[in-house]
């Protein structure tokens, strides 16, 4: 009973590194633009189709397939930014960017839609198969590799933003853009930075992602809603609560699994989400800021 | 003056913000027809202490009450109903509406039109939006800026943004206006005519309270002053009792040059 | 003063007429089912869009459910006609109120959120309603959706009826309708209550200190233009015969979306334009095969990067610059 439970816990915290993978994209966004990039979840789906076509039209190997991912990713946002943010940027409206980008996602996923079809993919990674077992629990190569990517991804992001110059600019940028500037930061390079890093992060996460989700032009969108839902539970712009939210949205999603469908799952994620939202908006962990008028 | 009954009192107000106080145990009664004026040094909790007055913060402690009523608890839109009105410190016009439609804003509350009017305009309708349009015309014509009325809000210079944020919240009728810095980026013509226009409002029986950062102007206008500092009230009295009060002079007056 | 008043009157009550006179004309022209059915999907889309821009033109609230509202209408409609027997019009009247509570229901709950996080509030409704017509089998039937549901009944007198399974005449009923919601919104939007809304889009502080309380006018324009949708749905079961979830995906609410800032946003014309030319223009692109759709989400990107205002700024330039180069124009015009 408790090896069960413990076995659905690490499918959950592995589902979870996943998800915190794409959430964290969106919250890096967030925090250095409060903007939302609604086509993040298109660059996921692109980064699971780029790493499918690697490994399964090319041949290729799978964790060269994570690279590629994570290129295709990093250049998808650096396309993005300098198409649509960076032009709207001096507009001021605090809208429209979003809603540019929900155009982009639409036209990405039928993009893909007419090259790839509505038909999934069977996306198999070499590595679903081997399993190994460690004191009564049953593990995939995959997960153990999905973790340790993730963990390494995310070790790494952290690290770079507490102790590089780079990671303190971005931050310094996300807390006042102006004196950023007025300090010899330039803010537009930290943007890009930010989300060419972002966008990596959501390529990598889709390559990853691609063996287990249905892998359809709109695989990203059913991911992009559990981003959301764990961005705002941790909190628009933290990422410690980020990384938080996601693993426990992934391990509920893995106990309910089996009691639920996949898509009573949505149910419960978005109401959790909009329970937080009637809740507590600025997230679990950000603190509450009234404003003078 | 002071056999005159108050049109308003605040009593003991307290307002922390995450641990910053910013105002503390306040208290002011204001008579009708009088101008009272709210004065101290940046961050003394003026600007906090009229966003409590017109019900954009809760209170953590004190009450207001206008003539008779118990308005601490009320969100803002509904103390228009009892005839409060107020301006913004940064302006808070609609940019993007013409200078008269934000005027025209201001009669939201005071509309006479039978529901169903609504989606089929019939002649109370018709005499309600000539009414408005006649008094938003006069009000315009009280701050100066008849000329302006089909220009974009956004459009206008910082002093008539000022003057159209005042004419708008007179569209809603109040018997107690809050001015909240007025002359801040006035040059000195403007600032005189923003004077002239308090004392006619005076003149025709409206109370205004005035939240200044510039004593000076002050001086020329009020009929009793506040003065706060680090958020509690330091002095209340006339402007010459104000002037020479050591305390004021002490925490204010010496600072100015 | 009044002049101006009475002038702008006059010319909505051309418009309006014009506007009958096409919709009289259009299935004259236009004779073949193809064509009529798209027609049809226009007036339907046109309903969805003018109700969208209300709560996001005018409000300014991002409303991402639209979607919802639609899918509600359709299915509370139909389920009310086929599992308990109710006619079409008390039917149609239940299902706009539904999707009107529901509406109410979302802003409610939203009240606080401004934005984004609105935006994302309305989505996370909207993906909810999508799961739950999908999953509750034994209520919708899910994915394998319901079937054989009857357009409206025929109408009139016995001898003389107008029946809807002629295409036509389902186009005259929900053009009927489109417009009849179009001066609805119209004559809200020119009543003090636009003034109210726009207020409130602009700067709810401020607006608040004016006697406006934004909190209820907010669930007035929600309610209102989920009805609208809820009442497209109700017509959109009829027409199609067939009601699957996936029909209000989310992308559906962005479609939509799309046809209101295309159109532009805030001017209530602008959108029908938008639906109009957006639910065409696919027909015409079928050469490039699936491709065609991009058209959506292209449209919207390259219109919110240069042309915000969309096609109602388009013609209002376009109208500048006429009149700019006309030589009779006197040199201190009055606006």
């Amino acid at each position: 009973m408790l090896t069960v439970a413990l076995q659905q816990g690490i499918n959950g915290l592995v589902l979870g590194s996943l998800y915190v993978l794409v959430a964290l994209g969106l919250t890096l966004i967030y925090g250095v633009l409060v903007q939302i990039n609604f086509a993040h979840a298109d660059i996921v789906t692109l980064g699971a189709f780029a790493a499918y076509f690697f490994t399964h039209a090319l041949g290729g190997g799978y964790l060269p397939s994570i690279a590629l991912a994570l290129l295709v990713g990093a250049g998808l946002g650096f396309l993005i930014n300098a198409a649509v943010f960076a032009p709207l940027r001096e507009r001021g409206n605090e809208l429209l960017p979003l809603i540019a980008t929900i155009g982009v996602s639409v036209m990405l996923e039928n993009v893909m839609l007419a090259w790839f079809g509505p038909i999934p993919y069977a996306f198999d990674s070499p590595y679903s198969d081997e399993v190994i077992r460690f004191g009564g629990m049953f593990f995939t190569v995959q997960s153990v590799l999905i973790i340790a990517v993730s963990t390494a991804a995310i070790g790494l992001l952290y690290a770079f933003m507490k102790f590089t110059f780079l990671g303190k600019a971005l931050r310094a940028v996300a807390q006042d853009r102006e004196t950023a500037g007025l300090m010899g930061i330039n803010p537009n390079r930290v943007i890009m930075l930010t989300f060419v890093i972002a966008s990596a992060l959501a390529g990598m996460g889709g390559a990853m992602l691609g063996p287990v989700l249905v892998l359809t032009p709109f695989a990203g969108a059913s991911v992009i809603v559990k981003a959301f839902a764990i961005v705002i539970i941790g909190g628009f712009g933290n990422v410690e609560g980020t990384i938080i939210a996601g693993l426990i949205v992934g391990l509920i999603e893995s106990y309910t699994t089996q009691v639920l469908g996949p898509g009573l799952i949505d149910i419960v994620v978005f109401a959790l989400l909009l329970l937080m939202l009637a809740v507590r908006p600025t997230g679990l962990i950000a603190e509450r800021r009234e404003e003078n008028v | 003056m002071s056999d005159a009954p108050a049109i308003f009192r605040a009593h003991g107000l307290s307002k922390n913000f995450g641990g910053v106080r910013a105002v503390k145990d306040v208290s002011l009664v204001v008579a009708p027809a009088t101008v009272f004026a709210i004065i101290g040094p940046n961050g003394a909790g003026k600007s906090t202490l009229l966003n409590l007055i017109s019900g954009v913060h809760p209170p953590d402690a004190g009450t207001v009450m206008f003539d008779s009523f118990d308005v601490t608890g009320l969100p803002p839109h509904a103390r228009v109903r009892h005839g409060l009105a107020r301006t913004f410190q940064k302006i808070r016009l609609f940019k993007q509406l013409s200078v008269i439609d934000n005027v025209v804003a201001g009669f939201h509350a005071r509309h006479s039109i039978p529901a169903w009017q609504y989606v089929w305009h019939g002649s109370a309708f018709r005499a309600d939006r000539a009414r408005c349009r006649a008094e938003a015309t006069e009000l315009l014509a009280f701050v100066g800026l008849s000329g302006r009325a089909q220009a974009l809000a956004g459009a206008l210079s910082y002093g008539e943004q000022r003057m159209l944020e005042i004419a708008r919240a007179l569209a809603t009728a109040p018997r107690l206006l809050l001015i909240d810095e007025p002359a801040a980026g006035l040059n000195a013509a403007e600032v005189e005519a923003l004077l002239e226009r308090i004392r006619v409002l005076r003149e025709r029986g409206m109370t205004v309270l005035v939240v200044e950062h510039n004593m000076d102007l002050v001086m020329n206008v009020a009929d009793r002053v506040l003065v706060m500092d680090y958020g509690e009230p330091l002095f209340e009295g006339t402007p010459a009792e104000v002037q020479v009060h050591p305390g004021v002079i002490a925490a204010y007056l010496g600072a100015e040059p | 003063m009044s002049d101006a008043y009475s002038a702008a009157d006059r010319t909505r009550g051309w418009g309006v007429l014009a506007a009958t006179c096409i919709i009289a004309v259009l299935p004259l022209v236009f004779r073949d089912s193809y064509w009529r059915t798209n027609l049809i999907v226009c007036a339907l889309n046109v309903m969805l869009a003018i109700g969208l821009d209300f709560v996001v033109g005018y409000a300014g609230q991002l409303n991402l459910g639209q979607s919802a509202f639609y899918g509600i209408g359709a299915y509370v409609s139909t389920l009310l006609i086929m599992r308990l027997g109710l006619p079409f019009w008390p039917a149609f009247v239940c299902g706009v109120v539904a999707s009107a509570v529901s509406g109410m229901a979302l802003s409610l709950f939203a009240v606080r959120l401004r934005g984004h996080y609105l935006a994302i509030a309305s989505l996370g409704f909207a993906v909810i309603t999508y799961q739950v017509l999908l999953n509750w089998i034994s209520l919708t039937q899910g994915p394998l959706g319901i079937y054989g549901i009857a357009p409206p009944p025929p109408f009139g007198l016995p001898g003389w009826q107008i029946d809807f399974t002629d295409l036509a005449n389902l186009f005259y009923l929900v053009a009927g309708f489109a417009l009849l919601s179009y001066v609805l919104l119209d004559q809200l939007v020119r009543s003090p209550i636009g003034g109210t809304l726009t207020a409130i889009r602009e700067d709810e502080v401020s607006a608040a200190s004016l006697g406006i309380n934004a909190r209820l006018w907010k669930v007035f324009a929600f309610a209102v233009g989920a009805a609208i949708a809820g009442g497209a749905g109700c017509f959109y079961a009829g027409f199609v015969g067939t009601l699957v979830p996936d029909a209000f995906f989310i992308t559906e609410s962005f479609n939509i979306l799309a046809m209101v800032i295309v159109g532009g946003m805030g001017t209530l014309s602008g959108p029908v334009f938008g639906a109009i030319l957006l639910t065409v223009l696919p027909e015409f692109l079928r050469g490039i095969g699936d491709l065609r759709l991009i058209v959506y989400g292209l449209a919207l990107t390259l219109v919110v990067l240069f042309m915000p205002g969309g096609i109602a700024q388009a013609l209002r330039l376009a109208r500048q610059r006429l009149m700019r180069s006309s030589p009779r124009q006197p040199s201190g015009a009055k606006p």
